[in-house]
C-alpha cells in the first residue's frame, strides 16, 4: 500500500522537473536592471472583466514604466461578429460596447492613468459574450506584433496586449460542454483508481451511471439549446461557448462551443453512448479495462464534436484511435488483430495528412489578402496573433484564394483541401477508402460496432461539414461535383455488396456504407435542403443503425452464429424481437412514416436540381436497399422455423436490457418519422447559414452552369 | 618541370589524399582487424597531414601543427582502446578475422 | 563581449570540473576503497559507485544553476565565448547540459539495478569502471554541446565514441557485446577520420579552426566546390554519430550487442549531441550566402541535401524495423528513424529559429519516450525475459503496469496524441509548412506517412503483450521497485508534454535565441515568434 502512495506521490513530483528544470536552463527572462535604459510599461486592470448580466466596468490602462507610453489605439473586440448583415440589411449586434464615448490614442506619462467604461449589452437572443479589451502601444516587453493586415498599420514599433471580457460564461451556459466531454474521463479514472477485486459489476454501474450523467446533461442541452440563434447573433452562431487561451506559442486555444450542425451529434454521442453501455453488459473478461477504454473513447468523440479550435479538435480526433485500437483487439471476435490493425493504419493515416492540412492552415491564415468579417486574429485575451487555429476565424477569413500559390500544378488551397478530404473521407467511409468497415466492423464486439456506426462514421461527414465546406467554400465548389459521384458510387456500390452478404452483421456494415453515401450526395448539392437532409440522415443513421447492430447482437448471443440462411422463422418463436428488427429493417430502408425517409426525402430534394442524372440513379439504389433488406428479414424470420435452434431460441425471447435499449430507440426513429421537427429545428438555422455562407463563394456562372447540366 | 620538384603545399595535399584514399581502401578491403586499424591510423593521419601542411605554407601560424598534435594523441588512446577490442574478440573467437565475427546480423 | 580569458573562464567551467572530480574519486574509491568498506561488510560496490556517480551528477547541476544565477547578466552577457573562443557558454549550451545530466542520472539509475550492464558474479567488480567510463561520456557530451572550434567539437566528438566503444563492449564475457564494440570502433574509427579530413580541409580555406572564424572567411564563401567537399566529409562523421543514412550500420549491431543499459544512454545522449552540434555547425559555421534563407533550392545545395538525408533516414529506419523480431534491434531502427524526423527540423533551420527550437523540443520529448522504452526492456531483463517480441506475450496479464507504461511509450514514439511524441512531431512539421516550399511540403508528407508506418511495428509490441495470451505456466512478473519508480516518473511527462507545452517550449525558445552572437548564426535573424 506504502509502495502505490510513493508510486502516486511521485507521480506528482515527477511533473515538478518538467517545469522547473528546463525553465532553469535560461533565467533572465526579465531583462536586465532599467535604470540603464528608460522603458514604458503597460499595466491593465483588472486582468479579466466577467460580466454576470447587462452591467458596465471600468478598465484602467496605466504606465509603470519611466518612458512615456504611446497608446496607439484601444480596441474593443467581440468575438465572433463576423460582418455579415443579416437580410434586412441591419447590422449585427454586438454585445459589448463602450459605455459612453470611446477612449482615443493617446501619449501617457510615466505613471499616468487612463479609464475607459466597458458595457455588456446583449441582445435578447445573446446569452454570452466573448471579447477582448485590446491595447496597442509601444511597451516593448510584450510579445511583438507580427504582421497581420487585421490590424491598422502604426509604427513599427508597436506591441499589443489585452484582457478578456466574459459574460455569461459562468453556470452552465458555459461549463456544460465541459462537463459533457470530460465526465466519461473522470469516469474512465475512477474505473482506473477501483481495484480490479471490487467485481464486474462496480465498473459496469460506474460506466452506466457516468454516461446516464451525460445523457442527463445532453438532454439538459436539448431543451435549452436555442434554436433561432444564428450567425447574425453573433459569437459566430455558438453557444455554450467556453474559451481561453491554451498554447500561447502556436494561438492554440481551449474553445468549445455547439452550433446548429454539431448539437445534434453532441446528443446523438451521448444517447449512443447510453445504449452501448446497455450493449455491453455482457462482455466477461478484463471488464475493468474494457470500461475504462470505453469511457476514454466516449471523451474522444464527444471532444471531437464541441471542439471549435483545430489543433483541440485534432487531439480529440486521434483520442480516439487508441482505445477502439484496444477494444476491437482484445475484445473483438476471430479475426480482430487484422480487423484492428487495419482500421488503425487506414485511420492514422488520413489524420496524419489531416495534421498537414491542419498547420498548412495555420500558416496560410495570415497571409495578407481577402478578408472578410473578421475583425482580428487576436486570441481571446486580446493578445494579438499572427495565425490561428480558430475555426470559426478560419472559416469567415476567407483570404485562402487570394493567398494561395500553385504546388505540383493545383492550388495550394486545393491540395490543403484534398489532405483534410481524405482524413475525413476515410472515417466516412468512402469508396474506396471503405475497406476496413467491413472488418472491423464484423470483428468489433456489438457495443463497440453499435459505436462505430452510431457515432464514429457521423465524425466523416461533420469534419466534411466543419472543415472542407466552412473554411475552404471555393475549393468545395471545385470540388462538389466529384464528392456527388462518390457519394452515390457509395450508395449503389454499397446496396449491391450487402446483397451479396451472408453474414448480418457484414449485410448492416456494407448498408451502411450505402446510407452514408446519401449523406455525401446531399453536402455535395450545396443547397439547404440538401445539407440539412445530410445532416438529418447523419442522426437518422446512428439511430437505426444502432439498432441493427443491437439486433445483430441479440442473435448472436444466442445463436454464437449470424449465417443470414442459417435461420428461418425465427418470427413464430421470438415475436417481440420479430417486431423489432422488422421495424428496425423497415427504417434502415427508407420506409415513409419513420425517420429514414425524411431525411433521404430531404437530401433528394435537394440534388435533384443540382445534379439530375445522380439523384435519379440514388433513387434506384433506393430499390436495391429494399432489396437485400427485405431479402434478410425473409430469410431470417419469415418461413419455417429452423428447428436446428429450438433450445436457443425458443422462450428465449429479448430480456428487458434488450428491450430496454431497442426501445427508446424505436420510438425516437416512430416519432422523427412523424414529427421531424425537434430534429429539424435544432439543424436549420446553422445549416442555413453554412448553406448561404459556402453558396456565396461560388465561382463565375459559367462554372455554375456546367455543373447544373448534370 | 621545375614546377614538380619545387615541393609545395599542393605535394602535401596530393600526399595527405592519397594516404586518405588508402586508408579507406584498407578498411574497405582487408580483412584482418589489426589492418582494419591500421587503415583508420592512416585516415587520421592524413588528416593531420593536411592540418599540418595548411597552417605552414598558407596561414603562417602554428594553429594547425597544434591540431596535429592533438590528433596524434587522439589516435594513440583511439588505437589503444580498439586494439583491446580485437584482444577481447580474440579471446571469444580465436581468430581476428573481421568477417568471422557475424553473430548480430538483420 | 569578447572571449574571455583561461582564468576568468574556469568559473564557467564548474559544471564540467565538478564531473571531472566526481570521475577521480570514483577511481580512487575503487583503487583503494573496495578493501574498506567490503570488510564493514556488505555494502556492494555497485551502490557505492553508484550513489557517488549520482550525487556528483546532482552537484554538476546545481552548481551549473548557481553559476547561472550568481553572475547578473550585466558582467558577463549570456552568450559569450570561453577559453579564447574555444567553448561556448549561452543557453543553448546550458540546455544541452541539463539534458545530459538528466539523461545520465536516469541511466545511472537503471545500471544500478541491472544484471546486464553490472555482472553481478565477482562481486560487482567492473562498477566503479562502468560508473567512471558514463561520467566520462557526460564530460564529453558537455564538450560536443559547448563547441565552437573545430578542435574541442572533434576532440569531445572522440572522447564520447571512445567511452562509447568501452561501454558497448562492456561485457566481456559476452561474444555479441565484444562483436559490437569491434564494428563500432571501426565505423566510428572510418567516420571521425573522414570528419577530421574535412575539417582540415575546411581549416585550409578559412585559416582558423574556430567555427565563427569560417563563417567569416571570405575565401570560405568564395569556394563552393571545395566547401562541399569539405561539409559532406563533415557530415559523414556527424551522420554517424546520429546514425542518418548512409552511416546507420553500425546502429542495429551496437544496440542489439551493447548492454542495455548503455545503449539506452547510446540511443538519447549522443544523438542529442549530435544535433547540437550540427545546429551550431549549420547555423554558425556555414556562410550565411550559402545557407539560403527560405531553404530555396537553387540558392544552395544545403537544404536539398539534408533533405534527401532525412528522407532516405526516415523510410529507410521505419521499413528496416517493420521486420525486426529481436526489440533492441526495433528500437534501434525506431532510432535511426527519430533521428530522420530530428533531420526534417533541420532541413526547416534556415528559415528561422523554429528549426532549431523544434529540434530541442522534440530531443526532450525523445529522452522521455526512448529510455522509458528501454527502461521497461531493462527492467523485464532483470526478471528473466528474453529480448524477442515473441517473449512479451500476454504481458498485459502478466504484468499490467509495465505493459501499460510500455505501451505509453511506444504510442508516444508514434506520434499519437494526446502524448509528448505528438508534441515533437507537430513541431517539426510545423517547421517545415512554414515556408511551403515544394521540397518542405514533400517531405512533411513523407514524414507523416513515415509515422504511419511505424505505427504498425510498435502497435505489434502493443498487439503481442495484451491481445496474445501469455506462454503456457508462465506467471506473473515482479520488477524491481526503483524501476517502477522511474518508469513513473518518464511516463508522466510523457502523457502530459503531449498537452502542456509552455514550460519546455520557452525554455527551448530561450535556448535558441539567447545563443552566442558568434555561435548560432541564422537562428538569431528571427525577432521572436
Amino acid at each position: 500500500m506504502t509502495r502505490k502512495v510513493l508510486l502516486a506521490a511521485l507521480c506528482v513530483a515527477s511533473l515538478a522537473p518538467v517545469g522547473s528544470a528546463f525553465a532553469e536552463a535560461a533565467p533572465g527572462t526579465a531583462p536586465a536592471a532599467s535604470e540603464a535604459r528608460k522603458v514604458p510599461r503597460l499595466s491593465i486592470s483588472p486582468s479579466k472583466l466577467s460580466f454576470d448580466g447587462p452591467g458596465s466596468q471600468t478598465v484602467t490602462i496605466k504606465n509603470t514604466g519611466t518612458a512615456t507610453l504611446k497608446v496607439f489605439e484601444i480596441r474593443l473586440l467581440n468575438e465572433g461578429r463576423p460582418d455579415t448583415k443579416q437580410k434586412d440589411g441591419t447590422p449585427t449586434n454586438l454585445p459589448f460596447k463602450w459605455d459612453g464615448s470611446a477612449p482615443m490614442a493617446q501619449d501617457l506619462e510615466p505613471g499616468k492613468t487612463l479609464t475607459a467604461k466597458v458595457k455588456f449589452d446583449p441582445a435578447p437572443s445573446q446569452k454570452q459574450g466573448v471579447g477582448a479589451v485590446q491595447v496597442i502601444c509601444n511597451d516593448a516587453n510584450l510579445r511583438a506584433m507580427p504582421e497581420s493586415t487585421n490590424d491598422a498599420t502604426h509604427e513599427s514599433s508597436a506591441y499589443g496586449a489585452g484582457i478578456p471580457l466574459r459574460a455569461g460564461e459562468g453556470g452552465m451556459q458555459g461549463w456544460l460542454l465541459v462537463l459533457m466531454v470530460f465526465l466519461p474521463m473522470a469516469g474512465a479514472l475512477l474505473i482506473v483508481l477501483i481495484p480490479s477485486k471490487a467485481g464486474k459489476n462496480v465498473f459496469r454501474f460506474v460506466a452506466l451511471g457516468t454516461a446516464a450523467v451525460t445523457m442527463g446533461l445532453a438532454v439538459y442541452l436539448f431543451m435549452h439549446f436555442d434554436r433561432t440563434v444564428g450567425v447574425a447573433n453573433g459569437n459566430y452562431g455558438l453557444q455554450f461557448v467556453k474559451q481561453f487561451v491554451w498554447i500561447r506559442a502556436f494561438n492554440v486555444e481551449f474553445f468549445m462551443g455547439v452550433d446548429g450542425l454539431s448539437v445534434t451529434m453532441v446528443i446523438l454521442t451521448a444517447l449512443v453512448s447510453l445504449i452501448a453501455v446497455g450493449a455491453s453488459w455482457n462482455i466477461d473478461k478484463q471488464v475493468k479495462g474494457y470500461f475504462v477504454m470505453f469511457l476514454l473513447l466516449e471523451t474522444g468523440m464527444m471532444g471531437t464534436f464541441v471542439a471549435m479550435d483545430y489543433f483541440m479538435f485534432y487531439i480529440f480526433w486521434e483520442l480516439m484511435l487508441l482505445p477502439m485500437y484496444f477494444l476491437i483487439g482484445i475484445w473483438g471476435g476471430p479475426r480482430k488483430e487484422y480487423a484492428t490493425i487495419k482500421f488503425f493504419l487506414y485511420t492514422l493515416a488520413g489524420s496524419v495528412l489531416l495534421l498537414l492540412a491542419i498547420i498548412a492552415l495555420y500558416y496560410t491564415s495570415g497571409k495578407p489578402g481577402v478578408l472578410r468579417g473578421v475583425p482580428s486574429l487576436a486570441l481571446s485575451d486580446g493578445t494579438p496573433a499572427a495565425h490561428t487555429f480558430n475555426i470559426m476565424k478560419l472559416t469567415y477569413l476567407n483570404n485562402f484564394e487570394a493567398a494561395s500559390s500553385i504546388l505540383w500544378g493545383i492550388k495550394f488551397s486545393h491540395l490543403i483541401w484534398i489532405g483534410i478530404f481524405i482524413g475525413f473521407a476515410i472515417k466516412v467511409p468512402m469508396f474506396p477508402f471503405h475497406t476496413w468497415l467491413p472488418d472491423a466492423h464484423v470483428e468489433a464486439p456489438t457495443a463497440i460496432s453499435v459505436i462505430l456506426a452510431g457515432v464514429l462514421l457521423k465524425m466523416g461527414t461533420y469534419g466534411m461539414f466543419r472543415m472542407n465546406f466552412a473554411i475552404l467554400p471555393e475549393a468545395t465548389h471545385w470540388a462538389r461535383t466529384a464528392l456527388a459521384v462518390f457519394g452515390v458510387i457509395n450508395i449503389l456500390y454499397g446496396a449491391f455488396c450487402a446483397m451479396a452478404q451472408t453474414d448480418l452483421k457484414k449485410l448492416v456494415a456494407y448498408s451502411s456504407i450505402s446510407h452514408m453515401g446519401y449523406c455525401l450526395l446531399g453536402m455535395a448539392a450545396l443547397t439547404e435542403q440538401g445539407m440539412v437532409g445530410s445532416l438529418m440522415q447523419m442522426f437518422n443513421h446512428g439511430t437505426i443503425t444502432s439498432m441493427l447492430f443491437i439486433l445483430v447482437g441479440v442473435i448472436y448471443d444466442r445463436t454464437h452464429t449470424r449465417g443470414v440462411n442459417e435461420f428461418g422463422g425465427v418470427a413464430s418463436v421470438m415475436p417481440r424481437y420479430a417486431a423489432l428488427f422488422g421495424f428496425a429493417f423497415m427504417a434502415s430502408l427508407g420506409l415513409p412514416g419513420l425517420s429514414g425517409f425524411i431525411a433521404e426525402f430531404l437530401v433528394f430534394v435537394g440534388a435533384f436540381n443540382v445534379y439530375k442524372l445522380l439523384t435519379i440513379l440514388a433513387v434506384t439504389g433506393v430499390i436495391f436497399t429494399a432489396a437485400y433488406h427485405l431479402w434478410a428479414l425473409q430469410r431470417i424470420h419469415l418461413g419455417k422455423f429452423n428447428p436446428k435452434w429450438e433450445h436457443e431460441l425458443k422462450n428465449n425471447d429479448l430480456n428487458f436490457r434488450e428491450m430496454a435499449m431497442l426501445v427508446p430507440l424505436a420510438v425516437i426513429v416512430l416519432i422523427l418519422g412523424f414529427y421531424p421537427m425537434p430534429a429539424l429545428d435544432m439543424m436549420t438555422t446553422g445549416m442555413k447559414d453554412l448553406a448561404a455562407f459556402v453558396e456565396s463563394a461560388a465561382p463565375a456562372a459559367k462554372g455554375a452552369a456546367v455543373i447544373a447540366g448534370m | 618541370m621545375e614546377k614538380i620538384f619545387q615541393i609545395g603545399l599542393t605535394h602535401y595535399l596530393v600526399v595527405a589524399a592519397i594516404l586518405f584514399a588508402a586508408g579507406m581502401f584498407v578498411v574497405a578491403t582487408r580483412r584482418n582487424a589489426v589492418a582494419i586499424l591500421m587503415g583508420v591510423e592512416l585516415i587520421l593521419n592524413a588528416a593531420s597531414l593536411n592540418f599540418a601542411a595548411f597552417s605552414h605554407f598558407v596561414h603562417g601560424h602554428i594553429t594547425g601543427q597544434i591540431v596535429s598534435i592533438f590528433i596524434i594523441v587522439l589516435a594513440a588512446a583511439e588505437a589503444a582502446i580498439a586494439l583491446a577490442i580485437v584482444l577481447a574478440i580474440f579471446r571469444h573467437y580465436r581468430t581476428i578475422d573481421a568477417e568471422e565475427t557475424s553473430l548480430l546480423k538483420d | 563581449m569578447g572571449p574571455l580569458s583561461n582564468v576568468e573562464s574556469l568559473k564557467f567551467y564548474a559544471p564540467e570540473m565538478v564531473l571531472s572530480a566526481g570521475i577521480l574519486l570514483i577511481l580512487i574509491v575503487d583503487l583503494i576503497g573496495d578493501r574498506m568498506y567490503k570488510r564493514k561488510g556488505g555494502v556492494s560496490n555497485r551502490k557505492v559507485h553508484g550513489t557517488l556517480a549520482l550525487v556528483t551528477l546532482v552537484v554538476a547541476g546545481a552548481v551549473l544553476w548557481w553559476v547561472n544565477h550568481s553572475t547578473p547578466e550585466s558582467e558577463v552577457p549570456r552568450g559569450v565565448a570561453i577559453f579564447g573562443g574555444l567553448l561556448a557558454r549561452d543557453a543553448f549550451g546550458d540546455f544541452f547540459k541539463y539534458f545530459f545530466l538528466g539523461v545520465t542520472f536516469v541511466v545511472g539509475l537503471m545500471s544500478m539495478r541491472s544484471r546486464d550492464a553490472i555482472d553481478h558474479t565477482d562481486g560487482d567488480r567492473d562498477a566503479g569502471e562502468y560508473f567512471a567510463l558514463t561520467l566520462t561520456t557526460t564530460l564529453g557530451l558537455f564538450m560536443m554541446a559547448t563547441a565552437t572550434d573545430m578542435l574541442t567539437a572533434f576532440l569531445g566528438l572522440e572522447l564520447v565514441s571512445i567511452m562509447g566503444y568501452v561501454l558497448a563492449g562492456f561485457k566481456r564475457r559476452d561474444r555479441k557485446s565484444s562483436e559490437a564494440a569491434l564494428k563500432y570502433v571501426i565505423y566510428g574509427g572510418v567516420a571521425s577520420g573522414a570528419m577530421l579530413f574535412g575539417l582540415s580541409l575546411l581549416y585550409g580555406l578559412a585559416g582558423t579552426t574556430s567555427l565563427a572564424g569560417i563563417k567569416a572567411s571570405a575565401a570560405v564563401a568564395a569556394s563552393p566546390t571545395t566547401l562541399i567537399t569539405a561539409v559532406t566529409l563533415v557530415l559523414a562523421g556527424f551522420g554517424y554519430k546520429i546514425a542518418s543514412v548512409p552511416f546507420h550500420m553500425w546502429c542495429p549491431d551496437v544496440y542489439e550487442g551493447a548492454p542495455t543499459p548503455v545503449t539506452a544512454f547510446l540511443s538519447v545522449g549522443p544523438k542529442a549531441a549530435g544535433f547540437a552540434m550540427l545546429i551550431r555547425f549549420f547555423g554558425g559555421a556555414l556562410p550565411e550566402t550559402l545557407l539560403a534563407k527560405g531553404a530555396l533550392l537553387d540558392s544552395s545545395p544545403w537544404p536539398l541535401i539534408l533533405g534527401a538525408s532525412a528522407a532516405i533516414t526516415m523510410t529507410v529506419g521505419n521499413l528496416s524495423a517493420l521486420g525486426q523480431q529481436n526489440i533492441k534491434r526495433m528500437f534501434a531502427y525506431s532510432s535511426i528513424a527519430h533521428a530522420g524526423y530530428l533531420l526534417l527540423g533541420l532541413v526547416a533551420l534556415s528559415g528561422g529559429g523554429s528549426g532549431s527550437r523544434s529540434i530541442l523540443f522534440y530531443l526532450v520529448t525523445y529522452l522521455f519516450m526512448n529510455l522509458g522504452a528501454f527502461l521497461v526492456v531493462i527492467a523485464l531483463a532483470e526478471s528473466g525475459l528474453g529480448e524477442n517480441v515473441d517473449d512479451y506475450k500476454g504481458l498485459g496479464t502478466r504484468n499490467p503496469f509495465i505493459a501499460v507504461v510500455l505501451c505509453i511509450f511506444l504510442f508516444s514514439l508514434t506520434g499519437l496524441p494526446p502524448f509528448a511524441g505528438f508534441a515533437g512531431k507537430f513541431l517539426v512539421f510545423s517547421a517545415l509548412l512554414e515556408h511551403p516550399t515544394s521540397m518542405n511540403v514533400f517531405l512533411a508528407i513523407l514524414g507523416v506517412v513515415n509515422s504511419a508506418i511505424s505505427l504498425y511495428y510498435y502497435a505489434r509490441l502493443a498487439k503481442v503483450m495484451f491481445f496474445d495470451k501469455a506462454a503456457e505456466g508462465a506467471g506473473p512478473i515482479k520488477v524491481y521497485g526503483v524501476h517502477a519508480a522511474t518508469l513513473t516518473v518518464l511516463a508522466v511527462p510523457t502523457i502530459f508534454l503531449g498537452v502542456y507545452w509552455a514550460p519546455l517550449l520557452d525554455a527551448a525558445d530561450q535556448a535558441i535565441r539567447a545563443g552566442a552572437p558568434a555561435v548560432i548564426g541564422a537562428a538569431r535573424a528571427v525577432a521572436g515568434l
